[in-house]
């Protein structure tokens, strides 16, 4: 194909500029002759030269062009949130084979097209080959920009492939997303594709969200919305929230009835999560409806974050020592914690020599602490009480279930403690790191220094008080005697010489434990001397800060503060039964130790699955690939090396957020289709959808000038010497 | 605080007076006898005698600290070890532990430039300092303590303490402090920290508690107040050494209402 090019390798404006100079000269003689003042001859003259002289300047040439025409490139997104596993349309199809079908039939109705597929949800954009990943949100605004941005030949047209209930454009107003979107497209029509037009018969819970943060103690509003699909009444259904525990059953944490919205029903139950950290919660409809096509969205499980607005501590001591008095001023001096003290201050056999009212004792409020505000507390911390003597006895059972519930619990030694202050073989024992002796010798007066075990010095526990005394550690003038660690125990602190009470196993006696229980975790010291690390030699080797990097360490650890974990836990995404779940672990810098998870379903008493790996590192990231797990809460534990393991709880899914709206929503569908240029259909219609035209692939082009330079430039030269000629004839300038 | 009601009020018997006796002629007998402590009693209440040039029989002084102990274990369930040691205060002994008791009858010597780093040091590290000025013009010696905490720190200053702090109602009920002294004055604390870590008292808290020679009674008379003064002194005394071990643990909000009903009883 040839046509003519007015010039080859001027711009267009320049070009535009010439043609105008010229055609304003021409004017301008005409102008001139019909004033009278000029002549026909000398009108031709001028024109031709001042035409002569452009074409000069353009140098016109002949172009020649040759090509094919080929497929018009297309892109269809393909909606990749797991949400398209809900059902379609057919009963017992789901939108995904839906939409499997659609792309198929596109292809085959627009054989002059050349299809790209891509699969869109909350991130990039994936090949439609790739592994599918749980995707909860369906952002075609950020597919599209996607797609634009691709280096590349433009596609001519985007096709999108949905149910509809797109998280963007978030409006169904096809202005607001011909404004967004329409600029960046240049013309390129979206059509899109419902995949299904039919409401599921179901009955969900579609929305759960709180108001403000989640605090320990303090109650907090749970906003629930309920769904229903046409001709499904909603009103008067209850709904119950619970908290999924690690080895117990669930606590009943409300219960109300919703009332009729404008689309649905809803209500607001009040919770209160008493213990800090991730806390699995369970949003669930207390009845079924018959026949609900999506039963799963039935219950959500929901991971809360329970903060802490400051820690409150329960310090109970058997008598005032200094170790009391540094343990307490380490707790006062610390404005996060919320201290409330018993100290028992005369025993049955003081003489105190006055009358009640000369005193400022009152009475241990043993039943009220540990019944009724048990569980306001975040840590208990026994020292040196006699649990026969105070009536703690009886309270055991509850304090045991306080930590397997999730509390802490730290007992510290003294004559009274353990063994020696009868808590051998009571509940308690069943939440304590170690087992205690029943009979025979219960403490020991010979001195001792605490020896570090591989774990104790692996710990970041008591990262604060090694790296300011190394392994020292002072000399106490005796311990409670301690039987063997528990199984899941690990110890700090060890007797250097002797072993454990009533054990002829080679190992040492523990003398700092801890252990996680349940949701909780516990501590025991069998020493009565920490206070020392604070005064004497200790206290000014570390300025009198030894005692206190102790006790913040165990504290922290107890309160399960990061600081003092050795890993930090994450899941890549959220887990969606059916999709590859991963916990992406990091370790502390500089520790290279290997890591060992373990996982446990809450609720259930049966063994933890250890999980190999890790399967592979995303930057200081441990990737450990999780098995599949049926729905519910897990307690995740990672182990660094020797050091305590952090916990880290989840919850998985069927289908989640996503699933929890089934209804499809063809108007959006229809407003991105008008906004942007493109036909709506549904999935059964795609052939409906107009073909682009193919597109023309250039392959060769030639151009060629009409004549040399010089045949518009001396023709022009000489045609401006007879005008001019003419023109001082006539006597014009 | 207790399970148990309580006795009322006697005064003091000859078994009484036997154990206390017993129990300050230990702590006098046994010294310097460190390092020997049971399990449970190196947190023990134990108060240390400080040694700055002020002479004065420190045999008897020290006996006065042993009932001190005495006290505190016989009426509370307070440990407190009987022996009494005397510590220097430019030597490293002094912080060992959080409690050190400077008595005495006339202006005390300077200390010397070690010693006032040394109490600065202990001071620092949260121990408890007792200033005890005895003798019929305690002020003398107390004026001249203040002088040498001027130098240990200065940046402190002597408050006295109201009748509200927590050091009156620690054990017992007080309305002040008691000891031998006809005019027992005021309680001037240094609040270093959040604490009254140094209390300088006028009272002769000491000569109150001080045995007789021989074991005999007392070592002064209490006049006029008689043996009820010295059961306030010895009271007192139980309630600094509640003090040093609970620090403010009766300030607590949960003792408040008790303790606002039990001071509107007291006339």
């Amino acid at each position: 194909m040839t046509h003519l090019s007015l010039s080859e390798d001027l711009p267009p404006w320049a070009q535009f500029c010439i043609v105008a100079a010229v055609l304003v000269s021409i004017v301008l003689l005409l102008l001139e002759q019909r004033g009278g003042r000029g002549t026909w001859l000398l009108l031709l003259t001028s024109a031709a030269a001042a035409s002569l002289l452009g074409l000069a300047v353009l140098r016109p040439a002949w172009v020649s062009v040759s090509g094919r025409q080929e497929p018009a490139p297309v892109v269809v997104l393909i909606d990749g949130s797991h949400r398209l596993a809900l059902p379609a349309d057919e009963r017992g199809v789901s939108r995904q084979q839906v939409a499997s079908k659609a792309s198929e039939a596109l292809r085959e109705a627009w054989p002059s097209a050349r299809l790209t597929s891509y699969v869109f949800g909350d991130g990039e954009l994936s090949n439609i080959d790739a592994p599918r990943q749980p995707s909860v949100e369906s952002d075609l605004m950020r597919a599209i920009e996607q797609v634009l941005a691709r280096p590349g030949e433009a596609p001519r047209a985007l096709v999108v492939l949905s149910d509809g209930r797109l998280h963007s454009p978030a409006s169904g107003d096809a202005r607001a997303i011909a404004t967004e979107l329409g600029p960046r497209l240049r013309g390129v029509p979206v059509h899109t594709v419902g995949l299904a037009d039919r409401q599921p018969k179901d009955r969900s819970i579609r929305a759960v969200r709180m108001t403000g943060t989640a605090i320990a103690h303090q109650p907090f509003t749970l906003h629930i919305e309920l769904g229903c699909s046409e001709g499904v009444d909603c009103s008067a259904e209850k709904v119950r929230v619970r908290e999924l525990m690690e080895g117990g059953p669930a606590q009943e944490l409300a219960a109300g009835v919703a009332r009729s919205g404008d689309s649905g029903a809803q209500l607001d139950l009040e919770v209160t999560l008493d213990r800090t950290g991730g806390r699995v919660i369970e949003v669930m409809l207390d009845s079924s409806l018959p026949g609900d096509e999506v039963p799963q969205n039935d219950a959500r499980l929901l991971t809360v974050d329970v903060r802490r607005d400051r820690t409150r501590i329960l310090h109970v001591a058997g008598r005032p020592t200094y170790d009391v008095r540094a343990l307490r001023a380490f707790l006062k001096s610390d404005a996060s914690i919320d201290l409330v003290s018993f100290f028992i201050l005369r025993t049955e056999e003081d003489d105190t020599r006055a009358t009640q009212d000369d005193l400022s004792l009152i009475p241990f409020p043993v039943d009220e602490l540990f019944t009724r505000h048990l569980p306001s507390f975040d840590a208990v911390v026994l020292q040196d009480i006699d649990a026969r003597t105070y009536g703690l006895l009886q309270h055991f059972a509850a304090l045991r279930q306080y930590v397997i519930s999730g509390g802490g619990l730290i007992l510290v030694g003294g004559p009274a403690a353990f063994s020696a202050g009868g808590y051998a073989n009571t509940p308690i024992e069943d939440v304590l790191p170690v087992e205690l002796p029943a009979v025979g010798e219960l403490v020991t007066t010979t001195s001792v220094t605490p020896a570090y075990t591989r774990v104790g010095r692996a710990a970041p526990i008591l990262r604060g008080l090694r790296g300011r005394l190394g392994d020292a550690l002072p000399a106490m003038p005796g311990f409670n005697r301690m039987g063997l660690a528990k199984e899941s125990a690990l110890v700090l602190w060890e007797h250097p010489d002797q072993g454990p009470a009533d054990a002829s196993i080679d190992a040492k006696m523990p003398l700092l434990a801890l252990i996680e229980v349940g949701d909780g975790r516990s501590i025991a010291l069998a020493l009565d001397g920490t206070h020392a690390l604070g005064f004497g030699k200790f206290g000014v080797e570390t300025a009198g800060d030894g005692h206190r990097v102790l006790w913040e360490g165990l504290l922290g650890w107890l309160m399960r503060d990061p600081r003092f974990e050795s890993a930090q836990v994450r899941l890549r995404a959220p887990c969606i039964v059916g999709f590859p779940a991963a916990l992406l672990v990091s370790r502390l810098p500089g520790n290279d130790d290997p890591v060992e998870v373990e996982i446990s379903a809450l609720g259930a008493d049966g063994p933890a699955r250890r999980i190999s790996g890790p399967a592979g590192s995303e930057g200081a990231l441990l990737a450990f690939q999780l098995p599949d797990l049926p729905a519910g809460g897990y307690a995740a534990r990672v182990r660094v090396g020797g050091a305590p393991p952090s916990r880290y709880v989840f919850a998985c899914e069927v289908g989640g957020e996503a699933h929890a709206d089934s209804r499809p929503d063809r108007p959006r569908l229809e407003a991105v289709a008008t906004a942007l240029g493109g036909r709506f259909v549904q999935a059964n219609r795609v052939a409906d959808l107009p073909a682009p035209e193919k597109t023309f692939v250039l392959e060769q082009r030639s151009m060629k000038p009409i004549g040399p330079p010089y045949m518009w430039s001396l023709p022009a030269a000489a045609l401006l010497a007879v005008s001019w000629v003419l023109r001082r004839a006539r006597g014009l300038a | 605080m207790s399970r148990w009601p309580v006795a009322p009020s006697v005064g003091w018997t000859r078994r009484r007076h036997l154990w206390a006796l017993g129990a300050g002629m230990a702590g006098a007998v046994l010294g310097h006898a460190r390092g020997a402590h049971a399990f449970g009693d190196s947190g023990a209440f134990h108060p240390r005698l400080l040694r700055a040039g002020d002479g004065g029989d420190l045999g008897q002084v020290r006996a006065a600290l042993g009932r001190w102990s005495y006290e505190l274990t016989a009426r509370t369930s307070a440990p407190a070890r009987l022996s009494v040691d005397v510590v220097d205060p430019s030597s490293s002994e002094l912080l060992a532990e959080p409690l050190v008791v400077w008595q005495g009858e006339a202006e005390p010597k300077d200390l010397s430039k070690s010693a006032v780093r040394r109490l600065r040091e202990y001071l620092g590290l949260g121990g408890t300092l007792i200033v005890d000025g005895r003798g019929s013009a305690p002020g003398r010696f107390t004026a001249g303590v203040k002088r040498q905490l001027g130098r240990v720190v200065p940046e402190a200053a002597p408050v006295a303490l109201p009748k509200a702090h927590v050091l009156f109602k620690s054990f017992y009920l007080l309305d002040g402090p008691t000891g031998l002294g006809s005019a027992s004055g005021e309680v001037l604390g240094y609040a270093l920290g959040k604490n009254v870590q140094v209390l300088i008292l006028e009272c002769d808290l000491l000569g109150a508690l001080m045995p007789g020679a021989g074991g005999q009674g007392f070592a002064h008379p209490i006049t006029p107040g008689g043996s009820a003064q010295r059961e306030l002194a010895a009271r007192f005394a139980v309630n600094l050494g509640m003090y040093v071990l609970c620090s403010d643990y009766k300030d607590d909000q949960v003792h408040a209402p008790f303790l606002m009903r039990r001071r509107q009883r007291t006339p």
